[in-house]
């Protein structure tokens, strides 16, 4: 069994968790050239390394953040989204 | 006590028919009973203006006869724990209040309520729930967002044993799924059809 810790509920089963994938920058449409938006609406990265995605508790219905190794599937760290928004 | 029916008895609905069990393992449908839920923005404010003192999230507080329950910061449920509670009254209240109030979370009618008890409970938890559900990792004031018998459930302990709420439509499903696990783990009678 995969363990999956919350921030809100602490250590549970992977299967109570669904993924929302990777947080993606946000460009503006109006001040984007129309090849990067097409890129951005269409074309999902795929590299190795460390990736921070969204993910959501769905008994509690709690979407939070965890940063994950793309290649040996680790997950590093989990964090609420308020620690996102708090950095610089 | 005879094993009762599952509540809301619709004639020819999925749980027409349905069973609780009783016995060393007893489930009880407490889905009438009255329970009162808030969710979204102002929710926590207001309960807060109106007086009911907030736990932290995941814990359970106490005011006038009702169980609080903080599911999340803006989301807050309310069980009341006998005829002297004081939520019917704060229901009332919360219709007639102006926003921000929060909004109602539908409580009383999306979900169902049932209690597991008996002296074979714990064990048939065990077989119901992942989590380390002992007395001392798992108190009477903690709530456990999680899985029991495969759906997503709020679950509490109860004076008697554990409080189960979960999606009502999946009443007779959990009433099955009890009375199997139940089964498993005991050689004692499970009875759903009232002998016992």
């Amino acid at each position: 069994m995969k363990i999956l810790t919350c921030p809100m509920n602490g250590p549970r089963n992977i299967d109570e968790f669904q993924s929302f994938g990777p947080v993606r920058a946000e460009p503006d449409p109006d001040r984007t050239a129309d090849a990067d938006w097409s890129r951005h609406l269409f074309r999902a990265e795929n590299r190795r390394g460390i990736v921070i995605e969204w993910w959501r508790h769905v008994p509690s219905n709690y979407f939070f953040l965890a940063e994950r190794d793309l290649v040996s599937n680790e997950i590093i760290r989990t964090f609420d989204a308020s620690e996102r928004r708090a950095q610089p | 006590m005879a094993a009762s029916p599952v509540f809301p008895f619709m004639p020819g609905g999925a749980a027409d028919g349905t069973r609780l069990p009783s016995g060393a393992v007893m489930l009880t449908d407490l889905t009438g009973s009255l329970r009162f839920g808030l969710k979204g923005g102002g929710s926590a404010g207001w309960l807060v203006s109106r007086g009911v003192p907030l736990p932290a999230v995941n814990r359970i507080g106490s005011w006038r006869g009702t169980r609080v329950l903080r599911l999340g910061n803006e989301d807050i449920l309310l069980l009341a724990e006998g005829p002297d509670s004081a939520l019917a009254e704060l229901a009332n209240t919360w219709h007639g209040a102006t926003a921000p109030k929060g909004y109602s979370s539908w409580r009383e009618e999306g979900w169902a309520w049932m209690r597991l008890s008996g002296p074979q409970a714990p064990q048939a938890m065990e077989r119901l729930c992942a989590l380390d559900l002992r007395a001392d990792k798992f108190s009477a004031e903690d709530i456990a967002q999680t899985r029991v018998g495969n759906i997503e459930a709020v679950m509490v302990r109860s004076q008697a044993g554990f409080d189960v709420l979960f999606d009502v439509t999946a009443s007779a499903y959990f009433a099955r799924t009890v009375t199997a696990a139940a089964r498993h783990c005991t050689d004692l009678l499970i009875d759903t059809e009232g002998h016992i």
